[in-house]
């Protein structure tokens, strides 16, 4: 039985990743917690649905996937136009940045409740059987799908980020902006390429949540508490950390609703995040979460 | 008045005071926080509840309620605002689910997601919650010209600047993050009055974003600013009920309105509608000097 519960809690942990994964690489640039990730997920997940329909006989997953992706992308690439544009070439401080967040955020999910209803919308499924056995455990397929999809996009990532020349021009804008722009990174093309890559994450990520659960509204919100919490669990802006910490998230999660209820679980949850915090603010990796004087 | 205006003018009122609370810590102390509503909710909840069950008068329990929200947020800020502001920010988003999720537990008595509903019913209620709005503005404002004020805003506008001119700034914070609380759940008390009735669902995270959202418009450093866009931007939607714009109800679109017009004054005038300025009687009284000194001239005449 606990092999059962360790395996779906790394399947969750696993979209959980993806989540803050999309945050911590918006972090590690721009120094703020980008909140409207929640309303793109949604948004997407939406985009995600109707591009299914659309189509008889349905187009396969990974189209919709690949759609979904480009989606989050434009979504992105249009909030930090709308939004983060002006802030920056103000140099604004970055409450700024963060209340403008939420209000895209917000936005997107009033969007949606008022032009798709409160309702929920289930993916058609993709498998035939939603369960396999290998062995004596079952294995939900779906997970199981998300699971591989997850892992694969991750390890994508960190290559792209820690091996090729955009990478590096995202981790040094990460560090210091004035210094590699004499360096010759353009900062803004710099920063619309995170922002693409978090807009690509949240699309994926959409898909992913909406064929798990459901399509409504809030999905992109409640998703994204959690994977703020892991990637500030995992000191915000560090991208392996984030990943660390989302698993271990997933697997607590399940465990805690399987021994005491879905119900005391955010208590639960909250609790050890204020411990765990307090004994070690920096997060696990904790690198770029220092302020410097 | 009809009934309606009445609830109109409260309904003002109480965004006013919970405005105010949320101005107290983000506009003095730069802390930002998007849990007030869950202080409003404990407040609230444990007023009405105790008075219900165990027949106390309501002021009683309403000043338990306000000191157990006090307390709650000691509680909470002593391990949360040694983190950075980020951080805090979070910790305030899983405070509020943590107490939503308690409301439900507390089901027997809470009447869990249903909502609670015996609230008893206070005559002249719209005087009552006048009074305190007016009360409470003045509190905040003479906080903001005091000395603790002044500390507050230097900590804001740099933290290791003010803590090198020997300013406690981890105390300091604590007791504003206190009495933001309390006010916030002052807030919670009228809140129940008025509508007679509290659910966990009426207390999440997006009341909380939404006070942040009309803090901002009204001007981040000016108190009245935001205390008339807090009243002024909450009873807009009421006006536009009924009000039909290519076949659809305009009241929907509050929430759109709301942000719509939050990143329009981001883009164009990041200080807030009012800025730095405050609404001051200075004009009049000098408008009414003149006059007066123009009377006198003409008796003299």
């Amino acid at each position: 039985m606990s092999i059962q519960l360790l395996i779906s809690g790394i399947s969750l942990g696993a979209v959980y990743a993806l989540v803050a994964v999309g945050f911590a690489v918006v972090f590690s640039v721009m120094k703020f917690s980008n909140f409207a990730h929640g309303g793109m997920i949604s948004a997407c997940a939406y985009a995600a649905f109707y591009f299914q329909r659309a189509f008889t006989p349905p187009p396969p997953i990974y189209i919709t996937i690949l759609f979904s992706a480009a989606f989050g992308v434009l979504l992105s690439l249009v909030i930090d136009t709308i939004a983060y544009r002006r802030l920056r070439t103000k140099q604004s401080p970055n409450i700024y940045y963060f209340l403008a967040s939420i209000t895209m955020s917000i936005l997107i999910v009033n969007f949606l409740t008022i032009f798709y209803g409160k309702n929920l919308y289930a993916f058609p499924p993709i498998f035939s059987s939603t369960t396999f056995h290998i062995g004596s455990i079952r294995f939900s397929s779906m997970d199981t799908l998300i699971l591989l999809i997850s892992l694969g996009i991750l390890a994508i990532l960190v290559f792209f980020i820690d091996k090729t020349r955009v990478g590096l021009a995202i981790r040094s804008v990460a560090i210091n902006p004035q210094v590699s722009k004499l360096m010759g990174i353009n900062p803004d093309v710099t920063i619309m390429t995170v922002f693409a890559i978090a807009g690509a994450l949240a699309g994926i990520s959409g898909v992913l949540l909406a064929m798990k659960l459901s399509v409504y509204p809030t999905l992109g919100s409640q998703m994204m508490i959690k994977g703020f919490v892991a990637s500030v669990i995992g000191g915000l802006g560090s991208l392996s950390g984030a990943i660390i910490a989302a698993i271990f998230l997933g697997i607590f999660e399940i465990f805690l609703t399987f021994y005491l209820g879905s119900l005391s679980t955010p208590i639960v949850l909250f609790g050890a995040m204020l411990v765990f915090l307090a004994v070690r603010p920096s997060g696990i990796a904790g690198r770029f979460a220092q302020e410097k004087v | 008045m009809t009934a309606y205006q009445l609830s109109l003018v409260m309904l003002a009122c109480i965004s006013v005071i919970t405005v105010s609370g949320v101005f107290t810590m983000t506009s003095l102390a730069g802390m930002f926080s998007l849990g007030q509503a869950a202080y409003m909710s404990i407040c609230a909840y444990l007023t009405f509840v105790l008075a219900r069950y165990l027949d106390w008068p309501i002021w009683f329990t309403a000043i338990l309620g306000l000191l157990a929200s006090g307390l709650v947020a000691f509680i909470i800020s002593l391990p949360a605002l040694k983190l950075r502001r980020d951080y805090f920010a979070l910790l305030s988003v899983g405070f509020g689910e943590m107490v939503g999720a308690i409301v439900i537990l507390l089901g027997k008595w809470t009447n869990a997601a249903v909502g609670f509903s015996k609230i008893p019913k206070v005559n002249g209620l719209v005087w009552i919650v006048l009074g305190i709005t007016v009360l409470i503005v003045f509190m905040v404002r003479n906080l903001k010209y005091s000395r603790f004020g002044r500390m507050a805003i230097a900590l804001k506008t740099d933290e290791i600047a003010a803590r090198s001119f020997g300013i406690n700034v981890y105390r300091l914070k604590v007791k504003i993050y206190v009495i933001a609380s309390i006010i916030a759940g002052v807030g919670g008390i009228c809140f129940g009055l008025r509508n007679r009735v509290i659910a966990p669902d009426s207390f999440d995270w997006s009341l909380s974003a939404e006070m942040q959202i009309l803090l901002f418009f009204g001007g981040t450093n000016s108190l009245s600013g935001s205390a008339v866009s807090a009243a002024s931007l909450k009873v807009l939607p009421e006006l536009l009920k009924g009000v039909k714009l290519f076949g659809m109800e305009l009241q929907d679109f509050k929430t759109i309105i709301y942000c719509v017009l939050i990143i329009l004054i981001i883009n164009f005038r990041t200080k807030g509608l009012m800025g730095e300025q405050e609404f001051s009687l200075a004009p009049i009284k000098k408008l009414a000097k003149k006059l007066n000194r123009q009377h006198k001239k003409e008796i003299a005449k």
